[in-house]
């Protein structure tokens, strides 16, 4: 069988670049940042909404996310991407759920995704993102 | 007729830089990489050179048209005119300046272009990052005024491929500056990382491709401080490894809005800026850097010590 020479270059393209990434992968590049206090999520916070200063935040255990309040009430939820952060200031449209450990915060915008957070104060955010 | 594509012949260099600055990476800054915005942006290349061969033939074809109509003929062996090449290649580089321009100051464009920067990482795989859906805005439209002054098509698309090459490199954070005169004339690592900022400071900055001097001379330079970490990507930063969402996802919110809009409004969201909205609600470029100059004016003398000096919080090189 002979293959079309542009499928050859497809093929050849994309083994290409899985190894590539597979030897990112085995370099272990990038690692796992974490928020570590609120000086960092006050900096991804800020990265997210520039001029956005938390007067009270919340670290998920493990530092993989955060939800952060302003003095406006504006409430951002804030999740590890990679070893970026990426976050969104929550609406009406945002969903919470508590669950045994924590919150499931849901922004309302499905390529996002929900962003789990093991809290010590679950219900505190429960009820300021309902009252939305 | 010349029957060359140098970015095909490029493409194993690009493997070899890539592989290169992972082993920088792993040395220096093992965060400068993430394996799964890796994989996306390469298949990010993949899929633009798919995409290329599928709807290439488009823009192809209407430049030959054009080029029936041109002004001047460098004679059928138009290719053996040699300074011919040079200008070909100045020219071309200042048409990429404007429909770079364009490509951050139209929406519609920038639905196509927003996949080179969605990345929150910059290095160079972040370079092949490139749009599979640039066949459907009208960035054709820069070129053709070349096609009619006589550069044939083909030693277009030549000068192009050359030009996409020498902006592979600068798409990397292991070089810090070049020499003076070669930052005073050229694009560089430096003034690119500039461009892919997101820091209201750099936002709309430094459109060049090769020659940064058409920064200089229509007044979009912004050099690169030392005092002020950049942070990469898009000001709403995806937060998903989806590829066919980061492929698509602009084109998608550009004409749902473009639907939900009342109809006076609806081809502002096409033609008007990024973040442009009809009721406000939403902050353009402009808006947000003069909301940070506003914010930095109430903070006296922000602008005149390190970050790290005045925000406590934020270790050396922090971005405020």
């Amino acid at each position: 069988m002979i293959l079309d020479p542009k499928v050859m270059q497809f093929g050849g393209s994309l083994i290409a670049i899985l190894v590539l990434a597979g030897i990112a992968w085995g370099m272990r590049l990038g690692g796992k940042s974490a928020l570590a206090d609120e000086a960092a999520v006050a900096r991804a916070a800020t990265e997210v909404q520039d001029g956005f200063e938390p007067v009270r935040t919340s670290i998920a255990r493990g530092g993989s996310a955060a939800l952060a309040r302003d003095d406006s009430g504006r409430i951002m939820v804030i999740k590890r991407h990679g070893n970026r952060f990426a976050g969104r200031i929550l609406t009406r449209a945002a969903r919470v759920r508590e669950e045994v450990d924590g919150l499931v915060v849901d922004p309302g915008e499905a390529s996002f995704g929900s962003v789990h957070l093991s809290l010590n104060d679950p219900a505190y955010w429960a009820d300021a993102i309902n009252r939305l | 007729m010349p029957d060359f594509q140098p970015t095909q012949y490029a493409v194993p260099l690009f493997v070899i830089a890539i592989l290169a600055e992972m082993v920088w990476s792993r040395l220096r800054a093992p965060e400068a990489y993430e394996p799964r915005d890796t994989l996306v942006s390469l298949a990010f290349g993949l899929g633009s050179t798919i995409a290329g061969a599928l709807f290439g033939g488009l823009s192809a074809a209407a430049m030959i048209v054009v080029y029936e109509y041109r002004i001047f003929d460098f004679g059928d062996q138009w290719w053996t005119v040699w300074w011919a090449w040079s200008v070909a290649f100045v020219i071309d580089d200042l048409k990429y300046y404007w429909v770079h321009r364009a490509g951050h100051r139209i929406r519609w464009m920038w639905a196509a272009h927003v996949n080179h920067h969605s990345s929150q990482h910059y290095n160079l795989s972040t370079a092949l990052r490139q749009t599979w859906t640039g066949t459907f805005t009208f960035g054709l439209l820069f070129a053709l005024p070349m096609v009619l002054i006589g550069f044939h098509p083909v030693m277009l698309a030549i000068v192009g491929g050359f030009n996409l090459i020498y902006q592979f490199w600068i798409h990397t954070e292991a070089i810090d500056r070049m020499p003076r005169w070669f930052e005073a004339v050229m694009n560089t690592p430096s003034h690119h990382r500039v461009h892919h900022a997101t820091n209201p400071r750099y936002l709309d900055r430094n459109y060049a491709g090769v020659f940064i001097v058409w920064d200089r001379l229509f007044g979009t330079f912004e050099p690169e401080r030392d005092d002020e970490a950049i942070r990469y990507g898009i000001v709403k930063q995806l937060g998903s490894f989806n590829l066919l969402w980061s492929v698509f996802h602009e084109w998608i919110g550009m004409l749902g809005d473009v639907w939900r809009a009342p109809w006076r409004h609806k081809l502002s969201y096409l033609l008007r800026e990024p973040g442009w909205s009809h009721d406000g609600s939403r902050e353009t470029s402009d808006m947000l850097r003069q909301r940070w100059k506003d914010r930095m004016g109430h903070e006296p003398a922000a602008l005149a010590v390190p970050v790290a000096n005045r925000n406590p919080i934020a270790p050396p090189t922090e971005a405020a």
